[in-house]
């Protein structure tokens, strides 16, 4: 393998997912990155928001043995009348009580990872992305916040014949986007709001770079593909502009509706963060229009 | 006949099995039953093969039978079962004159999860020879067999004379259907007056031959006839032919279609008995036609899992026929299992089947490879637990429950490569004490329970006069399979790590832990499950391992002697047998309690697949399938979600076509997720249609045991 003074370069990932099969073409496996400029309300992958590693408990799973008691190098841990107390203000997320811990109540989010290590595990399903017209998808959190990283890992992708794709909010510098792009076969990217109000309500951030940054992507005649979180309560009114602004991009694949779930709630009470997800889910007559009215103005929607 | 009017009657059809009208004036099935046992206790001066062939012959033409007016296709008989209990009779008769200590073994090593070594009368394939000769042109091929040697020895002669009986009963009994049908439904009875004696002419009759053989094979002679063959290949010309000629249309037989399937599911034959699909012919070419698309999407309308169907997969058969299966299988109707023609061609012809014999192959029974028409495989007779062969080792051999000895004795273990050594020396054991038995069972075959109705369909019997169960066919192989693989990789490494690596424990004291089935060590054992070293996750020392084990139990098994003539093809498959296995394995060192079940078929031990579905694939394909011709399953269960839309149905034939070309033999599976299993199991009223893939075969999920659900939500809870 090229080494091309890449092999000392870390990145910040949560998860690798093999066989993810809604990131893109075929079967992928995906990098979520640690770290996302923006705080939307219904993040599903609330371990990705932070820069920082975390770590998680699931109390359900603990057996209260006290071994990550012993381990433990900042008092985080301990036992009281015989049941396990964890205090995550004291935890510095060095992750020794994930290594000890048996019964898997304990898990850190957040590991540094270097490009031959990282690569080595996305080149071992190549004979699934071969036979299925799949790749490698770079996700998160937000991916382009470790653009470097991203672009390295990304050139030995490409040496090696693997197609990518990189999912993205779009929040990022444009800098950090013309790193990438000669090296990524589609961008999966998010779109939430039209209206710039509504956009900082949905995330905190304003959307003028996002959709500055589509604008570019799409001038350099690269793969899009719109992902957009269908939140009734909070964008209901805003797939029609979205729509409407989507018919000036010229190489988008498709759009994808991605109806709001609350699944992810377990995970923000281990994490010890505020659950922020709103209450109302989808209703299917709400989701059906909202594809309906995507699909009326022309678009191909998933 | 009326074609058109299944789907109105399918609710009465589905019940044609139990509540036939027999019409009078045969005997019931009480008096046939005494009748036979006479028979069976009375001609002793005859062979055994004579007398079985006489008694189907008074079975033919004394049994009551039933016309089904509504039905397009006839073949009730009220004998179901009759001749079962003579061969018991006859096994017991053997066992009682040839066998003592070495049954008194067998049987102990049976219930106490070792080794099974059984007699095998249950796995045949519907020879092609009956579609292409009919019955007369079977006893026309025997008449000129027969007379072309003028010197034919005894037991020829008797051959000759016992498969000419059947083969006339048969006639006989075709032509009793045709005129009770004659007054119902002149089509019928044309139809049966034909193939009475000829061979069929159109795909109406070629189907009704299939039914009537079915039904008379497996139902009343009580060999079990484990699948219909290619039936895409056999009924094709008819298919062709008849549109051509306008002898029916497509929607016609389409409907046909529907009456034939749903016959086998009324019936509830036992083990979903199956047909195959596609793959490639014996000169390379692609067999799937506009019949394979048909039959799948009529199967599929019906909604049924029973007759099961095989699908193979050459790199020719079209993408859209093997998606049309996965969208079957992705919508709950999973009765499909795929093999890979590549890998298993080369298996056949690795354990001596000829090149255009093993590229004719089909699947008998849940998933074992045969050639076709020419192979008589028992393919069922014997298997070896792996995991018991650890806990032998740990207690010298003495069963731990019982105190049984059961393997061999076992020296003193000081290192890892002890261990491993006594691992395969007991392996080795076991091995041996399966093949010697089933052996010399199996020389005893033509006093148990030889064959006429099969063998007359078997060219190669005929023209050597000798009988499918005397060694008579081409090919005639028997199967051990091995069992619960990534239970004993996982163990063995547990030993490697706690005991030699990082020294938790020593050899002995684990022993005796695992005797007292972990009692009191819970943190050792827990320390055992988080181990990374388990089969199925891509783990170098785990897939290493797996390998060395799969190659050699192969090398003990393939090519042996059996007790017929042929030889030995190792299989890799448990089907259900994990669950009994477990039950009297004791704790192993991978972290299992006793009691709990080992792991199934190529699947990693449950919830220890970590890593995901193509990890899992390319573990179990790191195993070279070549070796194991009696088959080698993986079974899959994917999320709803994961498979939902295009992209899903793309996923799924990725999936496939990835696993078959890292060179994986065989897979089947489930899609479904563990929170509607969980509700099945608490409201089963609710989910009384939800079908799962079991293991060879299907069925409704709220009828398995609580332990066997609890398996698949633990399975599904992992999928994703």
């Amino acid at each position: 393998m090229l080494c091309k003074g890449c092999c000392t370069m870390m990145g910040t990932i949560f998860e690798i997912k093999r066989f993810a099969v809604h990131d893109g073409n075929g079967i992928r496996t995906t990098v979520f990155f640690k770290g996302c400029p923006l705080k939307c309300v219904w993040c599903h992958n609330p371990e990705g928001i932070s820069f920082e590693k975390q770590m998680a408990y699931m109390p359900e799973k603990c057996i209260n043995c006290g071994e990550c008691v012993k381990v433990c190098p900042s008092s985080a841990h301990r036992i009281v009348n015989n049941l396990h107390v964890y205090q995550s203000i004291m935890c510095t997320s060095c992750g020794k009580c994930e290594e000890i811990c048996l019964s898997g109540a304990l898990k850190k989010y957040g590991e540094q990872i270097s490009i031959q290590s990282l690569l080595s595990i996305l080149l071992e399903d190549r004979i699934f992305y071969e036979q299925s017209g799949g790749g490698v998808t770079l996700s998160g959190g937000e991916c382009l916040c470790q653009a470097d990283f991203c672009e390295e890992l990304l050139i030995e992708l490409k040496h090696n014949g693997i197609n990518t794709a990189v999912d993205t909010c779009g929040f990022v510098k444009r800098k950090a986007i013309e790193k990438v792009i000669p090296y990524t076969d589609i961008f999966l990217y998010d779109l939430k709001a039209i209206d710039e109000n509504v956009h900082i309500k949905c995330t905190g951030k304003s959307n003028k770079l996002i959709l500055d940054n589509l604008k570019y992507i799409d001038s350099c005649n690269k793969k899009i593909e719109i992902r957009i979180p269908f939140v009734p309560s909070y964008n209901a009114g805003e797939i029609k502009k979205i729509g409407e602004y989507l018919k000036n991009v010229k190489n988008l694949t498709k759009i994808k509706l991605l109806p709001y779930h609350n699944y992810a709630g377990s995970k923000y009470t281990s994490l010890a963060m505020r659950n922020t997800l709103p209450r109302e889910l989808p209703q299917k007559e709400e989701t059906d229009m909202a594809i309906a009215t995507l699909k009326n103005m022309g678009f191909y929607v998933e | 006949m009326n074609l058109f009017d299944f789907d109105a009657n399918r609710t009465i059809l589905n019940k044609q099995y139990n509540e036939a009208e027999w019409i009078d004036g045969g005997l019931t099935k009480d008096e046939l039953q005494n009748k036979v046992l006479e028979m069976t206790y009375e001609v002793k001066d005859i062979s055994i093969a004579m007398i079985k062939a006489k008694t189907f012959k008074y079975i033919l033409e004394n049994a009551q039978i039933a016309i089904d007016n509504k039905d397009i296709f006839h073949d009730k008989i009220n004998a179901e079962g009759i001749m079962n209990k003579q061969r018991y009779i006859w096994l017991r008769e053997v066992y009682d004159s040839y066998f003592s200590d070495d049954l008194v073994y067998k049987n102990h090593a049976y219930d106490l999860g070792a080794i099974t070594a059984e007699a095998d009368f249950g796995h045949t394939s519907l020879s092609r020879d009956l579609i292409d000769y009919g019955y007369g042109g079977l006893l026309d091929r025997l008449h000129k067999h027969m007379s072309s040697n003028q010197n034919l020895a005894e037991e020829q002669k008797e051959f000759y004379e016992s498969c000419e009986i059947v083969l006339n009963a048969i006639m006989g009994f075709i032509l009793r259907l045709a005129e009770a049908v004659k007054q119902y439904d002149l089509d019928s009875y044309e139809c049966l007056k034909q193939i009475s004696r000829g061979k069929p002419t159109n795909i109406y009759e070629a189907m009704q031959l299939m039914i009537i053989h079915y039904r008379l094979h497996e139902y009343v002679f009580g060999t079990r006839l484990r699948t219909l063959g290619r039936l895409d290949k056999l009924l094709f010309p008819y298919y062709e032919n008849d549109i051509k000629t306008g002898k029916y249309t497509k929607v016609e037989i389409k409907q046909m279609l529907k009456y034939f399937l749903n016959k086998f599911w009324a019936a509830k034959v036992p083990f979903d008995m199956p047909f195959l699909l596609g793959g490639m012919d014996e000169n390379g070419n692609e067999v799937t036609n506009e019949l394979s698309y048909m039959i799948v999407e009529t199967y599929n309308e019906l909604n049924i899992y029973s007759p099961k169907i095989h699908i193979r997969v050459s790199e020719k058969t079209p993408p859209r026929f093997i998606k049309l299966v996965l969208n079957c299988i992705r919508g709950g109707n999973s009765s499909f299992v795929f093999s890979n023609d590549n890998v298993t061609i080369k298996a056949l012809q690795k354990a001596g089947i000829g090149d255009s014999e093993a590229k004719d192959y089909v699947l008998i029974g849940c998933y074992e490879p045969a050639a076709w028409g020419v192979e008589l495989g028992c393919t069922g007779c014997a298997s070896i637990n792996l995991a018991k062969a650890i806990e032998l080792v740990m207690t010298g051999g003495k069963d731990l429950n019982t105190g049984v000895q059961l393997g061999l004795p076992s020296g003193e273990i000081r290192s890892f490569d002890d261990f491993e050594n006594a691992l395969k020396l007991q392996i080795k054991y076991l091995i041996d004490k399966a093949i010697a038995f089933t052996n010399k069972l199996e020389s005893h075959y033509m006093e148990i329970s030889p064959d006429p109705i099969i063998s007359s369909t078997i060219y190669d019997c005929v023209k050597k006069g000798k009988d499918a169960y005397a060694g008579g066919a081409k090919y005639n192989n028997t199967s051990l399979q091995v069992m619960c693989v990534a239970s004993f990789v996982d163990a063995v490494l547990a030993v490697k790590e706690l005991v030699f690596n990082q020294k938790l424990v020593s050899y002995d004291e684990l022993c005796e832990i695992l005797k007292k089935n972990w009692e009191g060590n819970e943190k050792l054992r827990l320390t055992a499950k988080k181990l990374m070293q388990k089969y199925g996750n891509g783990n170098k020392e785990a897939d290493m391992l797996t390998k060395q084990i799969t190659e050699y139990t192969a090398g003990l098994i393939n090519n042996k002697a059996n007790g017929r003539g042929g030889v030995y093809k190792a299989g890799l498959f448990t089907i259900d047998e994990c669950f009994r296995l477990g039950k009297v394995t004791m704790a192993t060192p991978d972290g299992r309690f006793a009691g709990e079940p080992l792991s199934k078929n190529l699947c990693a031990v449950t919830g220890m697949d970590k890593c995901g579905i193509t990890a899992l694939m390319k573990s179990a394909a790191e195993i070279d399938f070549t070796d194991f011709s009696n088959g080698a399953v993986l079974d899959f269960v994917l999320h709803p979600s994961a498979v939902k839309g295009d992209d899903g149905l793309n996923a799924m034939y990725g999936l496939l076509k990835s696993y078959f070309a890292a060179g994986g033999a065989l897979l089947h599976g489930n899609v479904f997720n563990s929170e509607d299993l969980k509700k099945a199991q608490e409201r089963p009223e609710a989910y009384s249609t939800l079908q799962v893939r079991v293991c060879g075969w299907n069925a409704y999920f709220v009828t398995l045991s609580k332990e066997e659900q609890d398996a698949f939500i633990a399975q599904a809870e992992n999928a994703l």
